[in-house]
């Protein structure tokens, strides 16, 4: 097994069930014997520590490094310096972070349904043709072009997962989705019209005067 | 087989004393008592060494008396015993991968020799680690498949040759490739080869014609491996050759590209005529040198260990050696002095040379790479710090010592054979000390300067060392895989896009037409496990055998529970 196999996705999980801090720790580039997974496992982490920006939770809690297996006093170093950091940080949510450890559980579904889902994968995994090859249409990104659309990206994900999390409690209107989740109502009403096309949610019912909106449930 | 029911499981934990290097810094008892109180754990036992004879039959016996159907060894690390205990498995009945390591020595007791309470709660959470992981083990079976018998060898060197008559002795078809028009490689510029002295174009082409002749070997010059596919027992090669374009099917490939001398142009004022390279030294020592010659300087370490090329070129401080004593065989009243950084004259017979070269008055200085030797007009200029002060060295020839380099193309070579190559673009063995020869891609081996700076009797037993690994598989027919690869765990949810196709590193998975449409296809005896498809699938159709998302949780569940 390479770093390369760390799904992003487990490292939310890791820190639902309360860790406070995760090192990776791989091979430096072309000194892997697994050849490019540790490329792999950079850009995936790299992904998820800005999603976790994102959402709130401290991104230092999730960190890539590199050592080969003949330098102790190196990895000593990494390792020291990390726990060093999680220490300051303290444990998840209790101030290093812009969530309360009550909220932590949401967070991280939120964030473990970005991060296994097929958009953000997609895109990583497309992430060395990008840069180097280009897209379908044959334009290719320079690196800050892709760090941009990966921000995007992470924004846009969210609020979706936000309110497909806010449609598992019941049936809501777009109004209600927007002020629970404080968000605009068009921007909700512009998710929930491309979640429609792609058959994850439907109309249920019209309340009054606004349509509720419920979840399709999904084959898996 | 045992159904994968939680009830059903039952594992046995052995937990190993190594001596005194891990229960001097562990408290054993506790561990002991603790491993009891895991779940499904159904028996537990200490060993003074697992490993041994003794060790390995109690493990064998529990597994039957005890009707184990899992078992975990808390001891040192899988890259050495791994494999034992595995087979003791199967030899007790037991699938030899429902079995798991969990080290409490290298990383565990080594590493926290102070710190008895603390490690031995780190040693329990590692054991409670592996047994959740192992109570979700599943059987697997190992990988078969055929070997073509025909070996490629790119690079027709004395590495390379070496282990080409090597195969082809042992009955083995073998393709050679060289890129350039004649056999021989780097022997063919050189003149004699210390510490013997031997003649370097006898060698050359003593080994030539044996190569050349060979009723098994083919050899083609002027030529390149251009694409490789496949895995091993089943590689294909495209070569060109001057004839036009060759497919070959192959069961092994050995690389033997070699190395390349650094020209130091822009360095000590190098010019080729009266500062030459040690390479353009012995061709002239080969023609015979000028009797107007009489003073000679050498700097080693000439574009070596520096910032750029931090490595050592391990050769060429031999070869400034036995220059020097040619050269006073050559000009017998000439004076040769060496400046140097320091001597790397590793060997009995090379020592030997070194000291012989002392007593027949070679000079050596030892030079400050912060006060570097410096060129004025047709002299030397050299601080020295024994001395301390500069000492001007006038010159008829300089010989600047440059060290070898990997080749041009390495990295592309490496592309095309799936294997690595490090920072200096040498090629990178599968381990260091375990695996010297082998590259972690199956099937592939290494010999020779394309491996790192080598003289011809290393670059000899390599080219042998080689042949001999890549004989193993040839020799047996077929290849046993380790089936801890990637497996397509859910082929409904998988679509067909490929994603993972382009990014996995081994050229392991293709997409192929099946009645449910385009899936993909796990090419087992390629791949190696690494994981990155699973971690990339979005459809979460891809899983690595023993290393599935379900495994990693539970053993991430149990360090925080
Ligand atoms: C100045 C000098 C003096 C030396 N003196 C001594 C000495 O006294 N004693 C001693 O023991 N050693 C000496 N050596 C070292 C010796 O030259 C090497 O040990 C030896 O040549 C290594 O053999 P090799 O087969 O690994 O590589 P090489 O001899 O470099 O052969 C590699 C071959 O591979 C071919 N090749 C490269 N890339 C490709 C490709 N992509 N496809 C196909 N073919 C390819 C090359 O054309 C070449 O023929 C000296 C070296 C130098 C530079
Ligand atoms: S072998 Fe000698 S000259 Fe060559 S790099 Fe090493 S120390 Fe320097």
């Amino acid at each position: 097994m390479c770093t390369g196999r760390i799904d992003p996705a487990l490292a939310a999980k890791a820190f639902r069930k309360g860790l406070d801090g995760m090192l990776v720790v791989g091979c430096y580039f072309g000194d892997c014997h697994y050849i490019s997974g540790n490329y792999q496992a950079k850009a995936k982490l790299d992904m998820a520590r800005k999603l976790f920006a994102h959402i709130g939770l401290n991104p230092e809690r999730l960190a890539f490094r590199q050592c080969s297996s003949g330098e102790a006093s190196v990895f000593v170093k990494i390792v020291g310096e990390f726990t060093e950091k999680i220490k300051e940080l303290g444990p998840l949510g209790a101030g290093a972070d812009r969530f309360e450890a009550s909220k932590l559980t949401k967070k991280m579904d939120i964030a473990e349904a970005v991060l296994a889902g097929e958009k953000i994968r997609w895109v990583i995994g497309k992430r060395t043709p990008f840069l180097q090859t280009g897209n379908m249409y044959g334009e290719i990104f320079t690196e800050h072009e892709f760090n941009r659309a990966i921000d995007m990206i992470i924004v846009e994900e969210t609020e979706v997962q936000e309110i497909l999390a806010g449609l598992r409690e019941g049936a809501k209107s777009v109004k209600d989705l927007a002020a629970s989740l404080s968000m605009p109502v068009e921007k909700v009403f512009r998710h929930i019209l491309a979640l429609k096309r792609r058959g994850f949610v439907a109309l249920k019912r019209i309340a009054g005067r606004s349509p509720l909106y419920t979840l399709v449930p999904q084959e898996v | 087989m045992p159904a994968n029911k939680s009830d059903d499981i039952r594992i046995g934990v052995f937990i190993c004393h190594c001596g005194s290097n891990i229960a001097g810094y562990l408290d054993m008892e506790a561990l002991g008592s603790y491993a009891e109180s895991l779940p499904h754990v159904a028996f537990v036992q200490r060993n003074l060494y697992t490993c041994s004879e003794g060790g390995i039959n109690e493990i064998k016996k529990a597994i039957g008396e005890k009707n184990l159907n899992r078992v975990v060894v808390a001891s040192c690390t899988p890259r050495t015993h791994e494999p034992l205990f595995r087979s003791s498995c199967a030899e007790a009945g037991l699938n030899p991968y429902l079995f798991e390591m969990v080290n409490i020595r290298d990383q565990c007791s080594w590493v926290h020799m102070q710190e008895r309470e603390d490690g031995t709660s780190k040693a329990k959470d590692l054991i409670r680690m592996g047994v959740a992981k192992a109570a979700l083990l599943e059987p697997q079976n190992p990988i078969m498949s055929e070997v073509t018998p025909r070996a490629m060898i790119i690079g027709g060197g004395i590495a390379g040759m070496t282990a080409a008559l090597a195969l082809a002795n042992r009955g083995y078809e073998v393709v050679v490739v060289e890129r350039s028009d004649r056999l021989g490689g780097m022997l063919l510029n050189l003149n004699k080869l210390g510490p013997s002295m031997a003649d370097a174009a006898e060698l050359a082409e003593k080994t030539v014609k044996a190569v050349s002749c060979h009723p098994k070997i083919t050899v083609f010059t002027g030529s390149s491996v251009t694409g490789v596919q496949g895995f091993i027992g089943k590689y294909s090669a495209d070569i060109e050759t001057p004839a036009g374009a060759k497919k070959i099917d192959l069961g092994v490939i050995i690389v033997a590209t070699g190395a390349r001398n650094l020209v130091p142009a822009g360095l000590f004022q190098y010019e080729g005529e009266k500062i030459v390279t040690q390479l353009e030294l012995e061709t002239r020592l080969k023609k015979g040198l000028a009797s107007s010659l009489k003073d000679f300087v050498m700097i080693q370490c000439v574009g070596a260990r520096n910032e750029e090329r931090p490595y050592c070129s391990r050769i060429c401080c031999q070869t400034a050696v036995k220059n020097a004593l040619l050269i006073r065989e050559q000009a017998p009243g000439s004076k040769v002095t060496i400046l140097y950084r320091d001597m790397q004259m590793y060997g009995v017979e090379n020592e030997e040379m070194f000291r012989d070269s002392k007593a027949r008055g070679i000079r050596y200085v030892n030079y400050d790479p912060e006060k570097p030797p410096r060129v004025e007009g047709s002299s030397v200029v050299v601080y020295n710090a024994l001395l301390g002060r500069e000492m001007k060295l006038p010159f008829d020839l300089l010989a600047l010592s440059t060290p070898l380099l990997s080749q041009e193309d390495s990295d592309e070579t490496g592309k095309l054979l799936r294997v690595p190559v490090d920072e200096n673009g040498f090629f990178l063995e599968g381990h260091v000390k375990l695996k010297p020869l082998d590259f972690a891609t199956d099937g592939v081996f290494l010999c020779g300067s394309a491996r790192f700076p080598a003289n011809v009797r290393e670059a000899v037993a390599q080219g042998l060392g080689a042949a001999s690994r890549a004989s193993i598989p040839l020799s047996k027919g077929s290849v046993v895989v380790e089936p801890i690869i990637s497996v397509l765990a859910n082929e409904d949810a998988c679509r067909g896009c490929g994603l993972c196709v382009a990014l996995c590193p081994y050229g392991a998975l293709e997409i192929h037409k099946t009645e449910k449409g385009r899936k993909v296809r796990v090419i087992d005896v390629a791949c190696k496990g690494c994981g990155v498809c699973a971690a990339t699938c979005y459809q979460h159709a891809l899983t690595i055998n023993s290393f599935t998302d379900d495994q990693i949780e539970a053993q991430i569940g149990a360090f925080l529970g």
